[in-house]
């Protein structure tokens, strides 16, 4: 496939201003980005920065001026109608009254069939990705039964099914306890180091950055722009061992100071620079 | 087994107990203090009118039963369908809710007669009525839920690029349902009363006729058992609803009380 070469994620000069009282609220003042094919990149910035409304940019879901959004090689809604983009969000948005299983082949259901490639139906495939989350258990329970460290795992499954080659995650774990959050973005890496889709990962938590990106973006609020590039050079695959590099903790102070918070030397906080 | 046995012990008990104390209390007052059986008869004698002559109640109690949730099959029906446009829709539903209101104002018992002008003596003006009485609940609490929706499960389908009609069937239809629920147990008694009132301006059957005559005799007896008799209907209807409800809406958090 040619296109692949091609980047996940193009952003360039991109302004959105929300409608509103007093000419509204400019959320986005020329935010640039650009995330290569494969590449897992984090945005980290304080609350209200403009992080949602980038990364809802760039799956096509608000209309933006001026500025480009490319996905992939064409616009995002074209990236939506082919089915490339995969979502997770701060809630896990599951459907109540569907199964586990049943809420992780919605995307095979909205495509049309299993991913090409894979052996088997519907119901096979997304019984396989619910088994991959370690859900295999509760493939028949219902969200109102699972915790919210297991919803968010099938918000996971459900974001993966179709092999999506963008994905797109705002705060994804910033809901859940720290033990949950280790949890889930050690298997995010599982899933990614065997998928290889592109991510673009959107967290406040410093830490959780580090330990999972190529790359990390530092945005500045009033209007959101990047103010800080660290690129992330510790070795892959990666485990919660990473955490105790001395270089780990020499990125996450680099990019509190980008983010203008208090500069404390415990690297041990969780790195919430609201 | 037993678990369920001692919640019908805790659930329904305390009602059927009450119910039976009244009654006994009724049956003595009336007796001690020799209340004439035209101003309120006795419990026994409610039932001795109806078993006088179960099979008339029955039939008029068909009768009624057929208009009224005719009526509310119609009225529910064309409620919904309006509510799937306007919640697609706003200035749809910007044009179309005053009349919805002008509907919802209308007092029943003052198109009934009208319609029995246009539409005769049959079942259809009845119903009518009834259909009347319950469009406004269905249509606002419908718009409501089909508007319902989690905005993280519709924003995950639009990025799959799901069509307007697929957002419908997975997503709003089944979140509106609590809400469409909701207006059925508010139109359940009111289609009665719709149906009910149509009959005493049209008087050519149904429970609201045995009302009407009875009324004419001072038969008070009669008019009570038939009073019952309607009770009866809206809370055999509510039962059948609730129990419809447990089966759809069992991932709903209403479904978690009780
Ligand atoms: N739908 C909206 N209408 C108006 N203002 C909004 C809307 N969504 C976000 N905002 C505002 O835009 C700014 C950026 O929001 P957002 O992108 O959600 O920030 P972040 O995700 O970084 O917390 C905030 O000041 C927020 O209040
Ligand atoms: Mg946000």
């Amino acid at each position: 496939m040619p296109v692949t070469t091609a980047p996940a994620l193009v952003v360039r000069g991109l302004v959105h201003r929300y409608e509103g009282e007093a000419g509204g609220l400019l959320a986005l003042d020329g935010a640039e980005l650009r995330l290569a094919a494969g590449e897992f990149v984090s945005i980290v910035g304080p609350s209200g920065c403009g992080k949602s409304t980038l990364l809802r940019a760039g799956a096509g879901l608000i209309a933006t001026s001026p500025g480009t959004v490319e996905v992939l090689g064409g616009t995002a809604s074209q990236a939506c109608a082919a089915h490339v983009l995969g979502l997770v969000s701060q809630d896990p948005g599951l459907l109540p009254w569907r199964t586990v299983e049943a809420n992780v082949a919605l995307p095979l259901e909205l495509t049309g069939g299993p991913p090409r490639g894979t052996l088997g139906g519907i119901a096979e495939a997304a019984r396989a990705l619910v088994q991959r989350v370690g859900l295999e258990r509760f493939a028949a329970a219902y969200p109102h039964q699972l915790s919210g460290g297991m919803r968010q795992r099938v918000a996971l499954a459900r974001a993966l099914v179709h092999r999506p080659r963008l994905l797109l995650m705002d705060e994804p774990f910033g809901a859940l306890d720290e033990l949950s959050r280790e949890e889930l973005c050690l298997e995010l890496l599982s899933l990614w180091e065997q998928q290889r889709a592109s991510v673009l990962f959107v967290t406040h938590s410093i830490r959780e950055a580090v330990l999972l990106s190529d790359r990390v973006l530092v945005m500045s609020a009033s209007p959101g722009h990047m103010v800080d590039e660290v690129p992330i050079d510790l070795p892959r695959p990666r485990t919660l061992a990473a955490q105790e590099a001395p270089s780990f903790a020499a990125y996450v102070h680099r990019i509190r100071a980008a983010l203008g918070a208090p500069s404390t030397s415990t690297a041990h906080s969780t790195g919430d620079p609201a | 087994m037993s678990s369920r046995a001692a919640r019908w012990v805790r659930v329904g008990l305390p009602p059927v107990l009450a119910a039976f104390i009244a009654i006994v209390a009724w049956e003595a007052w009336v007796a001690v203090r020799e209340v004439p059986a035209y101003l309120v008869p006795a419990p026994s004698a409610i039932v001795r009118a109806f078993t006088a002559d179960p099979a008339r109640y029955a039939l008029a109690a068909r009768t009624s039963m057929v208009e009224a949730l005719g009526g509310l099959l119609l009225g529910s029906g064309a409620a919904f369908v309006l509510a799937v446009a306007m919640a697609h829709s706003r200035p749809l539903e910007r044009a179309l809710y005053p009349l919805a209101l002008l509907v919802k104002v209308t007092p029943v018992v003052a198109v009934a007669p009208l319609f029995i002008i246009w539409f005769g003596f049959g079942t259809l003006p009845k119903m009518l009525v009834a259909a009347l009485i319950t469009f406004f609940p269905m249509l606002v609490n419908a718009v409501t839920g089909l508007r319902s929706v989690d905005p993280a499960a519709h924003d995950f389908m639009r990025t799959l690029h799901a069509t307007p009609l697929q957002v419908f069937r997975m997503l709003r239809l089944p979140a509106s349902l609590p809400y469409v629920f909701a207006a059925l147990r508010i139109s359940v008694p009111l289609c009665i009363i719709g149906a009910v009132v149509a009959e005493w301006m049209a008087g050519d059957g149904g429970i609201g006729q045995v009302i009407l005559i009875a009324n004419g005799d001072l038969d008070t007896a009669a008019l009570f058992a038939a009073v019952v008799v309607l009770a009866s209907m809206a809370i055999g209807l509510t039962a059948l609803l609730a129990l419809l409800e447990r089966r759809l809406l069992f991932w709903h958090e209403s479904s978690e009380r009780v």
